[in-house]
C-alpha cells in the first residue's frame, strides 16, 4: 500500500532507475500484484541488510548510532551499559517483537536445558489450540504453525536426536521457513487469547484504533508484518505465561537528578507461574528482556 | 513448496467433506495441479447478480499459506472493486489485511460479501465506482444486471 509510488513493473527488479518512462504512462500495468511484488523485492533488499536475528554486539554498537543525536538517548545507553551486557538485533519488517520473543525464549531453554517450563508451556499451547477452536478456526489452518512452534522447543532441549546447538538455533531463527511460522504460531495464539478475553481487551483496542476486537484481529494481530503493541505483548504474554521485560528508550525524561531508563514488566495475569523450584512468593524476574525503541523492538541481555 | 502443498491437500478434503455445507461455493482443484483451482459462486440475492453464476480463478503461490492466492474473476462482471478487463479482485484480505487463518473456500465467501456491499470508495472499475458514488444505484444495478445476465447466466434457447 504504501510502496505504491514508483512501483516497479513485473520482472524489472534490479534497479529501479532502468525503468523506461513510457511504463509510466501505461498505468494498467500497475496492478496490485505488481505493487506487492516490488513490495517484496524491498523486503528482500531490506534482508540483505540485515538477518531476521542479528548477532549480538555490545551496547557500545548502540551508542555509536545515537553518536550526534540526542543527548538524551546518549545518556540512557549509558544507563543500559551498566545493566545490560549486549544487544541483538532484529529485522524491522514488523514482525520484530514475535521474531524477538520467539529467539530469546528458545535460546533461554537451550542454556538452562529447564524441562519444567518446557512442560509449562506446551499445556499452555494445549490450551491455546483449545481457544482457537472454540473460537471456530479450523484445525487445519494453524495446526503446522503450531507443530512448528513445539519442534523448535524440542530441538533446543538437549539429549535427543534432532537436539540443536546455539549455532543451529541461529541458523534456523534465520530461515524464512521456520522464522516466518513461528512468528504465525505467536500470532494466532496472541488473536485467540484477545478474542477469548475480548471483554478485558476491547477497552484498549478502542485506544488505539476504531476497529471492534474480532476486527482488530483480522487487521492487527494475524496478517504477517502488522506490527505489535502493548496489547499483542500482553495478550501473549497470558496466553503462554510467559513473563516479559521491555525496557524503553525513547526520549522522555522525568526530571533533572539524572536519567533513568523505564521499563515495563509485562507479567502474566492467568494461570499458575508462580515458581515451582524455589518457595518465593516475589516474582520471578523475566528471563526475556527486550529494547523498546519507537516503532522497534530487539533483544536485551542483562548482565 | 512441502508446506504448501500439504496445506492445501487439507482444504482439498476439507472440501471434499463440506461440500453440502455452502451451496453457493463449488470450488475446484485442478486435475493435475493442486495450485491451481477453480470456483464457482453464485451470485447473492437482492443484488444485481442474483440468478449469475460466477467463475473465479486461483492461482496459489508457493508461499501459500504465509502469502494470499492470487484471485480473479473469469466470468464478465460490472462491479466498483472488480477490474472490468482482467477480472482482477480489489479486497483486502487479498492483498495486506491476508492470513493462514483464511482458506480458500473462506475467500469465496469474502468474494460474495463484497459482490454484496461494494466500496466504492476504493473502485477498480471506475465506471461502475462512479456510479455509486454519484448516488445512481439505479444506473449501477441496471449495468451490473445486464452484465450478469449476458455474461453469467446461461444462454436462452
Amino acid at each position: 500500500m504504501q510502496n505504491q509510488e514508483g512501483a516497479v513493473p513485473d520482472g524489472e527488479k534490479e534497479s529501479a532507475i532502468s525503468i523506461p518512462i513510457s511504463e509510466f504512462d501505461d498505468w494498467t500495468n500497475f496492478a496490485d500484484d505488481d505493487i506487492m511484488q516490488q513490495q517484496s523485492a524491498i523486503h528482500a533488499e531490506e534482508a540483505n541488510k540485515i538477518h531476521f536475528v542479528g548477532d549480538k554486539e555490545p551496547l557500545s554498537m548502540l551508542a555509536a548510532e545515537y553518536e550526534s543525536g540526542s543527548p538524551i538517548l546518549l545518556e540512557k545507553i549509558k544507563v543500559l551499559d551498566q545493566q545490560y551486557a549486549a544487544i541483538r538485533r532484529t529485522r524491522g519488517d514488523g514482525n520484530c517483537f514475535f521474531r524477538s520473543f520467539m529467539f530469546s525464549y528458545l535460546e533461554h531453554i537451550l542454556e538452562s536445558q529447564d524441562r519444567a517450563e518446557v512442560d509449562r508451556i506446551k499445556g499452555n499451547v494445549e490450551e491455546c489450540r483449545k481457544t482457537l477452536q472454540s473460537l471456530g478456526y479450523a484445525d487445519f489452518t494453524f495446526e503446522d504453525f503450531f507443530a512448528l512452534f513445539l519442534e523448535q522447543l524440542d530441538s533446543v532441549l538437549q539429549g535427543n536426536e534432532d537436539s540443536i546447538s546455539q549455532d543451529e538455533l541461529i541458523i534456523k531463527s534465520r530461515d524464512q521457513s521456520i522464522s516466518d511460522y513461528v512468528v504465525m504460531f505467536f500470532r494466532f495464539v496472541t488473536s485467540g487469547e484477545i478474542r477469548k478475553r475480548s471483554d478485558f481487551f476491547e477497552p484498549f483496542i478502542l485506544g488505539l484504533t476504531n476497529a471492534t476486537v474480532e476486527q482488530f484481529c483480522k487487521s492487527s494481530v494475524e496478517p504477517m508484518g502488522e506490527e505489535s503493541d502493548h496489547v499483542h505483548i500482553t495478550a501473549l504474554s497470558d496466553a503462554l505465561g510467559v513473563p516479559i521485560r521491555v525496557v524503553y528508550l525513547d526520549r522522555s525524561s522525568c526530571d533533572s537528578a539524572g536519567v533513568s531508563v523505564n521499563h515495563h514488566d509485562f507479567v502474566p495475569t492467568s494461570g499458575d507461574h508462580s515458581n515451582a523450584t524455589s518457595g518465593s512468593t516475589e516474582p520471578a524476574r523475566p528471563f526475556i528482556t527486550l529494547l523498546y525503541r519507537p516503532g522497534h523492538y530487539d533483544i536485551l541481555y542483562p548482565k | 513448496m512441502q508446506a504448501s502443498r500439504a496445506r492445501l491437500f487439507k482444504e482439498y478434503k476439507e472440501v471434499q467433506r463440506e461440500k453440502a455445507a455452502d451451496p453457493d461455493i463449488q470450488l475446484v482443484c485442478d486435475d493435475s495441479n493442486i495450485f491451481k483451482w477453480t470456483a464457482l459462486i453464485k451470485g447473492p440475492s437482492e443484488t444485481p447478480y442474483e440468478g449469475g453464476v460466477f467463475q473465479l480463478a486461483f492461482a496459489v503461490p508457493e508461499q501459500y499459506p504465509l502469502q494470499p492466492p492470487q484471485v480473479r474473476f473469469l466470468t464478465k462482471i460490472f462491479h466498483p472493486n472488480v477490474h472490468f478487463k482482467t477480472g482482477e479482485i480489489c479486497l483486502d484480505i487479498l492483498k495486506n489485511a491476508w492470513s493462514p487463518a483464511w482458506t480458500l473456500q473462506s475467500v469465496c465467501r469474502a468474494i460474495i460479501a463484497l459482490m454484496a456491499h461494494p466500496e466504492p470508495d476504493s473502485p477498480l472499475n471506475c465506471d461502475s465506482g462512479n456510479l455509486l458514488r454519484s448516488g445512481d444505484v439505479r444506473g449501477y444495478q441496471s449495468m451490473a444486471r445486464m452484465y450478469t445476465r449476458l455474461a453469467a447466466m446461461p444462454k436462452k434457447g
